[in-house]
């Protein structure tokens, strides 16, 4: 870990993480506005006094429904990668460490998951259930722990074969005991950076979604459902809810992008010089 | 006339993140058509990258500072421009690199790789480079050159694939080779033939030789002259035979001794060089080596010595020594073998029978042809007596650590037994074997993935006693204390992370690892290869001394003789998975029987220069057979200089030569006891 | 070489049964949602019944799976409850224009990202390397629809320089005759992907420029132009191969959002539009044909990789 300390990159990642969460967890208490009741009569307000990002189709104050949305999809982003990476060390642990025949299954099961398009498979799903912020959660989980799976399990196969792990069935350590304490933590940081660009896909799949008009379900909010409302009406000149969603996802997203690339750098320096 | 290179006040320095490595510093030297300079050191003593600098080809961050001055013929090369340089570069000085596996281009044809240099250089036609290439492959004795051109680096074997860097730096005619550690990364008898070829080149192309090389052995019979560096700089520089025997520096006269023999007294602990080399980025003021250094007074500590002495013989101390040390005055550590008989005990601790072990050849199940299997291992047996060590030799891939593998249970034989104690391991299952696995413990090669980076060494080694469920946290905790004493690390070592030690300490957390469990035999696969001379020896020495007071069985596997004859009572010498020969370490080293074993001893490099030149051609021809398709009759007979039509035909039995010798051959060097059948002479070698 | 690609073609067949078994438990996942589907919510039990029957529906599970399998094979999707055309002929009519589309964008993509990410390996840590990597991470964090949106908005409506709709043409002739009209969406789904494939070249080219032959190469005096082409160009490509193969179902995913942007009659659009109208046939006809490619492309990488590399190529020769 000295090695994330000291880079610059995921420092700077981290930083704008904590700024924006801050922005939408802190904001609303210092920043009250009222996103229940709709204000027609308020509606696509230009920015100014009272609204300093103006207000949307429906009445909404822009700031503060970027707050309200920033925790709709950081809340989603972090829930995924949570379950994600629970569910993706363990299969992948156990598929490499076994290996053989039960591998082989383990993973053409994950092949056939991976051969259909996620966006593909939501769609299906979301067309046949509504859509609430748990049942999106769900979804997106079913879909992404499997790439985290497959990161896993190469990471424990090349690990399996190091000395280390012979010192363990050496002693008589169990299966489940070498996967626990030796694999898994061995396999930390790629769990790590698997985990970080989970959160950024998430956020971005869930936009994609909303823009599909098959997103969370007002009255909710979230950043996507924000700008693909505001895209409608770029053409009108609203530009101001436009960027600011726009801003603010992008910046998340490379936020989290940056955190989980600098990780996966400092991983490849300490497997080139051992 | 100016020599052929003269090397002048080399310094370079490396920039990185942790700050200036001052790899070489103030480093002179010349070289004349015709000979060889040996380049010797310890790992980062800054010998490699005194050879990358006179190729120009630093790392990123790395340039040659101050007056440095590399010239060829009177040529100023440091500062040449990079265009004018390339000319000089594979043309007029070319490089063999250490590691044949990554040193060339998985996806280039060898034909090709070779050409290469040739149609940059030489400005011929693509046939003419191809026909010079497929002229130094042969040179460099690659059969059937020309139809090999086509092959890709991966099909053929290390020692041809060395064969093969060795005619790309050759491609050109070089005036002058630098040979990096070129025969570290192969077998023994490989090693032989590739250092006689380099030899034989060198002669008949007037080429001067730089040879980059850790080994003193390899020095002593391969250079006309030694550099010893240590810590970037020089520290003795003469003509290898005074180098041997009348060294002036105390680094030179620990270097040697701290190297175990074949003539060695393994009853003698050896001389050890104490602590690691400083860190560069941070060298220390006064002489380098004083840290370390038997002799050394205040005034090494303050004082930077200069290179004095004569034209002839140059060293850099304030108190020059005079020839090797004395034979060591270390009082000899009594051998638990010694003490109590082997013979005595009627029941070995371990023992093994008709071992067979065969994988499958990886993903190569093509219709029609059958399955293909290596033969890892064609019927093995050995025993062996408590407190005994049993040294296990050969090249590699001759099945020595799938042997040491089954012995201790971590793989399980396909036919044949283990037993150890009166226990059949292969009959015990899940938990029970798990229990039993305390009494076989086994200490790895790599000291770099021994250990489990992410645990502290306190959890290193109180794992075995939890995962066995010895003694309450209080206990444990104080068993790690005892632990690291008696291997000689200090008490908060526990507290410290793997990365925090050097190669030479993880080896002996290893090893603490290993008694932990107060096991009855250790394996040991290749404890000190992956470690610098000087540290070796104190890891030999600490085995040595454990052993003794613990009363521990070992089974040392390793392809260094010279490290086996040190640790072993017994040795057995493997071939393409079968065991040759078995005796004493004596009857081995002093009576072998089987021409392998013999072959396989005069390939080992001595450190000594009259010895090594005396020897007459390399041991071993020839390259180990696949062990998909093993020789009939006597597999060694492909490579042996005295196979006849008998040998094809029939496999050798084991016979008896003397009590516990056996040695499986047809013609052997040695008189066999008359009339012993096979089954007496493996009973009788208990 | 033939063992590996055989053993690779078993993988490949093992997962297309499991996209169809998928795809299959896919329909069933909600009984009676086909019927109510077509029929509309306020359908009576009555005419669900008569509608399952008459599709076959009420058949045991296993049964249903057979006749499932025995009409993908030959083609047979049913037939759209919206569109009212065979599925086959509307998977037939769309896909060739996604091999235009997916097939420009994703060359355009790889010879832009391949020499960007050797220069960025070979700058590693200088200011060509930084910038372009905040390029990169901006192009890859955005996303697709608002990038799409925002191409039109600044290459259509403000400067009217590109239409904003993608060719309508039935024919792949037709849609290469309106270049103009397919630039945005191509692009769209370029810029998209290369910033993920430089990426991985980028890292790729790292590992490979500390390799021992690239010095050794050095060391024969070639020219680092030549020592980039020759014997690091080739070797990183190995792994971005591997990984062109796995990225066909991002790809897709750009494709289904660019489509509805710019109105791209391909098989994106077409499975947007079932899914918002629970089209079911439609639907599962084209995952199923979606599936099957993204098998066929994982496998066309695996035999290029195989092609690329000897080791591979001369295993058992």
């Amino acid at each position: 870990m000295a090695a994330f300390v000291r880079n610059r990159r995921a420092l700077v990642g981290l930083g704008m993480v904590a700024v924006i969460a801050a922005f939408c967890f802190i904001g609303p208490l210092l920043y009250r506005t009222d996103q229940v009741t709709v204000r027609l009569d308020l509606a696509n307000l230009p920015p100014g006094t009272g609204n300093p990002l103006g207000t949307d189709a429906s009445g909404y104050d822009v700031l503060g429904r970027m707050m309200a949305g920033g925790r709709s999809s950081l809340e989603l982003g972090f829930a995924v990668a949570l379950t994600t990476t629970v569910i993706g060390t363990l299969y992948g642990a156990v598929a490499g460490y076994l290996g053989g025949i039960v591998d082989a299954v383990m993973m053409r099961v994950i092949d056939t998951f991976l051969a259909i398009p996620g966006i593909v498979l939501l769609l299906i799903m979301v067309s046949m259930i509504t859509p609430t912020l748990w049942s999106i959660v769900l979804l997106l989980s079913l879909l992404s722990w499997l790439g985290a799976a497959r990161l896993v399990r190469g990471e424990v196969l090349a690990l399996r074969t190091r000395e280390f792990v012979l010192a363990a069935r050496m002693m008589g350590g169990t299966g489940g005991r070498i996967v626990l304490r030796h694999l898994v933590p061995n396999a930390a940081g790629v769990i790590i950076v698997s985990g970080t660009f989970t959160i950024a896909d998430s956020i971005l799949t869930l936009s994609a979604l909303s823009f599909l008009g098959l997103g969370l379900p007002p009255p909710h909010a979230d950043w996507g459902t924000m700008l693909s409302a505001g895209l409608n009406s770029l053409y009108d000149g609203y530009w101001w809810l436009v960027y600011p969603p726009a801003l603010i996802l992008i910046t998340t997203v490379v936020a989290f992008n940056l955190i989980g690339d600098a990780v996966h750098d400092a991983l490849d320096v300490r497997q080139q010089r051992p | 006339m100016p020599p052929l290179l003269e090397v002048r006040n080399l310094t370079t320095h490396i920039r990185t993140r942790r700050g200036t490595v001052r790899a070489v510093d103030d480093v002179s030297f010349t070289l004349e058509a015709g000979e060889t300079l040996g380049l010797v050191g310890e790992s980062g003593c800054g010998k490699s990258m005194t050879g990358l600098s006179l190729m120009g080809l630093l790392p990123p961050g790395g340039a040659m500072v101050g007056d440095s001055s590399v010239a060829l013929d009177g040529r100023e090369l440091v500062g040449l421009p990079e265009r004018d340089l390339r000319r000089v570069r594979g043309n007029d000085i070319a490089m063999v690199f250490q590691d044949p596996m990554t040193s060339l281009d998985p996806t280039k044809t060898i034909g090709h790789q070779v050409a290469e240099g040739v149609l940059l250089h030489r400005g011929c036609s693509r046939a003419e480079a191809a026909d010079r290439a497929a002229e130094v492959l042969g040179l460099v004795g690659l059969p059937h050159p020309r139809e090999r051109l086509k092959d890709y680096p991966h099909q053929l074997s290390g020692g041809l694939r060395q064969r093969v860097l060795i005619a790309m730096a050759l491609a050109n005619e070089p005036r002058v080779l630098i040979a990096d550690e070129p025969t570290t990364a192969l077998d023994v008898t490989i090693q032989a033939q590739i250092l006689a070829l380099l030899a034989d080149l060198r002669a008949r192309l007037g080429m001067a030789m730089i040879l980059i090389t850790h080994d003193m052995g390899v020095t002593a019979g391969h250079t006309d002259r030694v550099n010893v560096m240590y810590a970037g700089r020089i520290a003795e520089s003469t003509g290898t035979d005074r180098l041997f025997h009348g060294m002036r520096h105390p680094y030179t006269q620990s270097l040697l001794a701290s190297v175990p023999r074949l003539d060695q007294d393994p009853g003698k602990e050896l001389p050890t060089i104490p602590g690691m080399p400083p860190d560069l980025t941070d060298p220390p003021g006064g002489c380098r080596f004083a840290g370390r250094c038997r002799y050394a007074t205040d005034r090494c500590r303050t004082d930077e010595p200069e290179l004095t002495g004569s034209d002839q013989h140059r060293y850099a101390c304030w108190h020059p020594t005079d020839g090797p040390l004395p034979p060591s005055a270390t009082a000899a550590v009594p051998r638990a073998t010694e003490a109590a008989a082997p013979a005595v005990h009627d029941r070995p601790l371990l023992e093994a029978r008709g071992l067979v072990r065969e994988f499958p050849v990886r993903g190569a199940r093509i219709p029609g042809r059958g399955r293909r299997v290596v033969h890892a291992l064609s019927g093995v047996s050995l025993e062996l007596a408590p407190g005994e060590t049993f040294g296990l030799v050969g090249e590699s891939g001759c099945g020595k650590t799938t042997l040491g593998r089954l012995l201790v249970g971590l793989d399980r034989p396909d036919t044949g037994t283990v037993t150890l104690d009166g226990t059949d391991l292969g009959l015990l299952r899940g938990r029970e074997l798990r229990r039993r696995r305390r009494d076989l413990q086994m200490m790895f090669q790599d000291p770099f993935s021994s250990l489990d980076p992410r645990m502290r060494v306190g959890g290193i080694l109180r794992e075995p006693l939890q995962i066995q469920g010895i003694g309450t946290a209080r206990e444990q905790k104080a068993r790690v204390a005892e632990l690291l004493a008696e291997v000689g690390l200090p008490e908060r070592g526990a507290e410290l992370y793997p990365h925090e030690f050097s190669g030479g300490q993880r080896q002996r957390i290893g090893l603490a690892r290993a008694l932990a469990l107060t096991p009855k035999l250790i394996v040991a696969d290749e404890p000190v290869s992956a470690l610098d001379v000087s540290v070796r020896a104190q890891v030999l020495n600490l085995m040595n001394r454990l052993q003794a007071s613990h009363g521990l069985s070992y089974i040392v596997i390793s392809h260094d003789l010279a490290v086996v004859r040190y640790l072993a009572d017994r040795i057995g010498v493997m071939y393409l998975g079968r065991m040759v020969e078995v005796g004493s370490a004596d009857d081995i080293h002093l009576r072998a029987a089987h021409p392998y074993t013999a072959g396989l001893l005069k390939a080992v490099p001595v450190p000594d220069p009259q010895l090594e030149r005396a020897k007459l051609g390399t041991g071993i021809s020839g390259e180990l057979p696949s062990p998909v398709d093993p020789p009939s009759g006597c597999r060694f007979r492909t490579r042996c200089p005295l196979a006849r039509e008998r040998c094809a035909d029939e496999e050798p039995a084991l016979r008896l030569f003397g009590a516990g010798h056996t040695a499986a051959c047809h013609f052997p060097l040695q008189q066999p006891l008359p009339d012993t059948p096979a089954k007496a002479a493996t009973d009788a070698s208990a | 070489m033939t063992a590996y690609l055989l053993r690779r073609t078993g993988q490949a067949l093992v997962v297309v049964f499991g996209v169809m078994v998928l795809t299959f438990v896919m329909i069933h996942l909600v009984p009676g949602s086909a019927a109510r589907a077509s029929l509309g919510t306020r359908a009576t039990a009555e005419r669900i019944a008569l509608f399952n029957a008459a599709n076959g529906l009420d058949r045991p599970l296993a049964a249903q799976f057979v006749s499932f399998v025995q009409q993908a094979a030959e083609g047979n999707f049913g037939t759209s409850y919206s569109l009212h055309q065979p599925v086959s002929t509307l998977i037939a009519q769309r896909l060739p224009r996604d091999g235009v589309l997916l097939g420009l964008s994703t060359l355009l993509a790889l010879s832009v990202a391949l020499p960007m990410g050797i220069f960025q390996a070979v700058r590693r840590g200088r200011v060509a390397d930084h910038v372009l990597t905040v390029v990169s991470f901006v192009l890859y964090s955005m996303p697709d629809f608002f990038f799409a949106l925002l191409l039109v908005a600044v290459f259509s409506v403000q400067l009217h320089l590109l239409p904003s709709q993608a060719p309508q043409a039935e024919s792949v002739a037709g849609i290469l005759a309106d270049p103009r009209a397919l630039v945005l969406p191509v692009v769209t789904l370029t810029l998209v992907s290369v910033a993920g494939f430089s990426r991985y070249m980028r890292s790729s080219a790292i590992g490979t420029l500390a390799q021992e032959y690239v010095q050794v190469a050095r060391s024969k005096g070639l020219p680092e132009r030549l020592v980039l082409r020759r014997h690091v160009l080739r070797n990183s490509l190995l792994p971005v191969v591997t990984v062109l193969g796995l990225s066909a179902p991002t790809v897709v995913a750009g494709a289904v959002i660019a489509e509805s942007v710019f109105n791209y009659p391909g098989m994106g659009l077409l499975f947007f539009q079932a899914a918002t109208s629970k089209d079911y046939p439609v639907m599962l006809g084209s995952t199923l044909v979606v599936g099957v490619a993204t098998v066929i492309g994982s496998l066309l990488a695996d035999i290029a990789y195989s092609l690329l590399d000897p080791r591979i190529r001369y295993v058992d020769a």
